[in-house]
Order: C-alpha cells, then sequence, then structure tokens
C-alpha cells in the first residue's frame, strides 16, 4: 500500500478534498474480500479503493446512530449496546443483527 | 463453538478450522480446505499465535477503526473497547456481504474480476444508495489523481494552471492554501525553499515570501514561480 509522504498528502488533500492515503490498509481489504466466499477469484485494483471509502463511511454512519443512542441515554461513552441498537433500528444494516446479538451473547447458539 | 451458518457469511468460517488445529503444521496443510491456502498461515507457530494471526487477518485494524470514529464524534465522547471491536467485525461483515453480491454477478456474467463497479452495483442493490455518490465521486478523483500522477508530472487535468511544473519536477501547484506556516517556506516544499533562496531571485522573491498570507499564496506563488518576482 502506497503511503504518501507529507507533502503528497497534502497536495491530494489539497486537490480531491479526499482522496490521497486511504484510511484502512488495502491489502487487508483486499484479504478479507477473498476470505468471504471460496469462489472470488480475481479483484480489481479499484474495488479495495472503493472499500476503503465505503467503509469510512460505514463506520460514520453506525458510529454516528450508536453516539445518538449515548446521548438520549446521556451518557459519554458509546458501549457495544449503543452498537446494537444502531444496527437493529437501522434496515440496511439488517445483515448485521446476528453480528451484534453474538457478540453481545456469545454463549447462546445462534437463532435459525 | 462453532458458531457457522450464519446465512452463509464468511466471519465463522475460520472456526472449523480452529478445532482441527493443534496438529502439526504439515497435517494442518493437507487438512485445510483449499480456501484456506490463500491466506498466508503462519504454520510454524501454536494455536493460540495461530488464532491471533488469522483474526487480525480478518478484521480492519482497530486503530484505523478508532481514528475514523473519532473524526465525527465531539472530542469529549469515549468509546468502550467492546464497542469498537463490535464495530471492527460489522466493517469486516460488510465487505464480505457486499463482496459476495459483487462476486455473484460476476460469475453470472462470466466474469472473473470484481471491478469497482461490481462493489458499487453490489452495494446499490442491498440497501447502501446513500454511499454511491460518494463513493463515485471519490472513484472518479482517485481515477483523476493517480492516473495524473502515473500519466505525466504535468497534473494537468487536476490543476488549471498557467504554469510550467516540469520546471520543478513535481506534480502540480495547490490551488488551495493549506495549513503550514508561511514561514516554512512556500508551502513547506523543500525544493521551492532551494527555488527561493536562488541568490538571483534573494531580494524581492523573500521579502513576497516573508509577506505572504496564506489567502495570497497561490497568486503570489505562482508570480513567483513564473518570474521570480519581478
Amino acid at each position: 500500500m502506497k503511503r504518501a509522504g507529507t507533502y503528497s498528502g497534502i497536495l491530494s488533500g489539497g486537490i480531491s478534498g479526499k482522496t490521497g492515503p486511504h484510511l484502512l490498509p488495502l491489502a487487508r481489504i483486499k484479504k478479507i474480500m477473498k476470505q468471504s466466499s471460496d469462489d472470488v477469484k480475481m479483484i480489481s485494483g479499484e474495488a479495495p479503493i472503493v472499500f476503503s471509502k465505503a467503509c469510512e463511511l460505514l463506520i460514520e454512519e453506525i458510529t454516528k446512530r450508536a453516539w445518538n443512542i449515548t446521548v438520549q441515554g446521556k451518557r459519554r461513552t458509546i458501549c457495544k449496546e449503543d452498537v446494537a441498537s444502531a444496527v437493529i433500528t437501522t434496515d440496511t444494516f439488517d445483515f448485521l443483527v446476528n453480528l451484534v446479538s453474538d457478540s453481545a451473547n456469545s454463549q447462546e447458539s445462534p437463532r435459525p | 463453538m462453532e458458531l457457522g451458518g450464519n446465512g452463509g457469511f464468511h466471519g465463522y468460517r475460520r472456526l472449523p478450522q480452529n478445532s482441527s488445529a493443534g496438529t502439526k503444521a504439515p497435517e494442518i496443510s493437507m487438512e485445510m480446505p483449499p480456501q484456506m491456502n490463500q491466506t498466508p498461515n503462519t504454520n510454524s507457530v501454536t494455536d493460540d499465535t495461530e488464532c491471533t494471526v488469522r483474526e487480525q487477518d480478518r478484521f480492519m485494524p482497530i486503530a484505523n477503526v478508532i481514528r475514523i470514529m473519532r473524526k465525527i464524534l465531539p472530542p469529549h465522547a469515549k468509546i468502550s473497547d467492546d464497542a469498537k471491536e463490535t464495530i471492527q467485525e460489522c466493517v469486516s461483515e460488510f465487505i464480505g456481504f457486499i463482496t459476495s453480491e459483487a462476486n455473484d454477478r460476476c460469475q453470472r456474467e462470466q466474469r472473473k474480476t470484481i471491478t469497482a463497479e461490481d462493489v458499487l452495483w453490489a452495494m446499490s442493490k442491498l440497501g447502501f444508495d446513500d454511499y454511491i455518490e460518494p463513493l463515485t465521486l471519490y472513484l472518479h478523483r482517485y481515477r483523476e489523481y493517480d492516473g495524473g500522477e502515473r500519466g505525466s508530472l504535468t497534473g494537468e487535468p487536476l490543476v488549471k494552471r498557467a504554469v510550467d511544473p516540469g520546471t520543478y519536477g513535481f506534480m502540480t501547484f495547490p490551488p488551495v492554501p493549506f495549513p503550514m506556516a508561511p514561514h516554512h517556506g512556500f508551502f513547506g516544499a523543500p525544493p521551492m525553499n532551494g527555488f527561493l533562496k536562488d541568490p538571483s531571485n534573494a531580494g524581492p522573491s523573500q521579502a513576497a515570501v516573508a509577506g505572504i498570507d496564506p489567502p495570497h499564496c497561490k497568486e503570489q506563488g505562482l508570480e513567483l514561480l513564473n518570474g521570480g518576482g519581478k
């Protein structure tokens, strides 16, 4: 993964505002993509780059929603339950529902 | 503690492998399903370390995740460790979820390579429409930036200025002043410092630099570049 130096980092930040050094490591993204299914063969160079930004957006969205729940509860620390609530109350995060309830209850077997 | 069968998502596939772990390296490599051969197995380590390595491979680095979270949270907000880990897991699940869908599409269309467009299509199909526009923009900018960098040093698509960057040997001159102290020289770029310290341009150039306010930098800077401060 190319790590832009300070100048080129600022350069790219100044031009595009957002591109430049990626916040998430591309090699790791690629690895996780390959793990998702046995028959993932080849991945174009740009796909991890799209994912790096998409994951950033996802993290931001979950965090924002979780924080809203934290604030409603008059607290300042986002806890796992806030994250779980944020996931459960958002339709697009349905695929994460099992994950957050498994995280919360690691002893239980998953519901069929 | 098998947690497989979560609608086919990948996250827990490593567990069956762990249950058979505890054997020596050669046996592991023979027993593992083909998919596992793709992951970098440090077969020479113990079970615990192997679990750790695989754990790291499965998720985004937590420091990066935290950085992104803190970007949008107010300064006084705190995040519990298990919340951080949960989000870390969510990210990996998201990648797998989208990739599966994109991969299915590729297979239907008999293509072998998952492209950025496939990823975007899968996101749109799975309900992440809101992400499509910023991602498309991001991808276009990336293509412009990266294509410009590799193509030539002129950086023309990026900055439309009458500058001859070939003289200075780097891409382009940023149109936006960024928060670097002016007294560090020209936007803190070493090559420019060298240029400014050229005795033939010493007097007026340095005075101009010294007096530069960031909002005026770009115009004065370009003048200096072009004429050396007339």
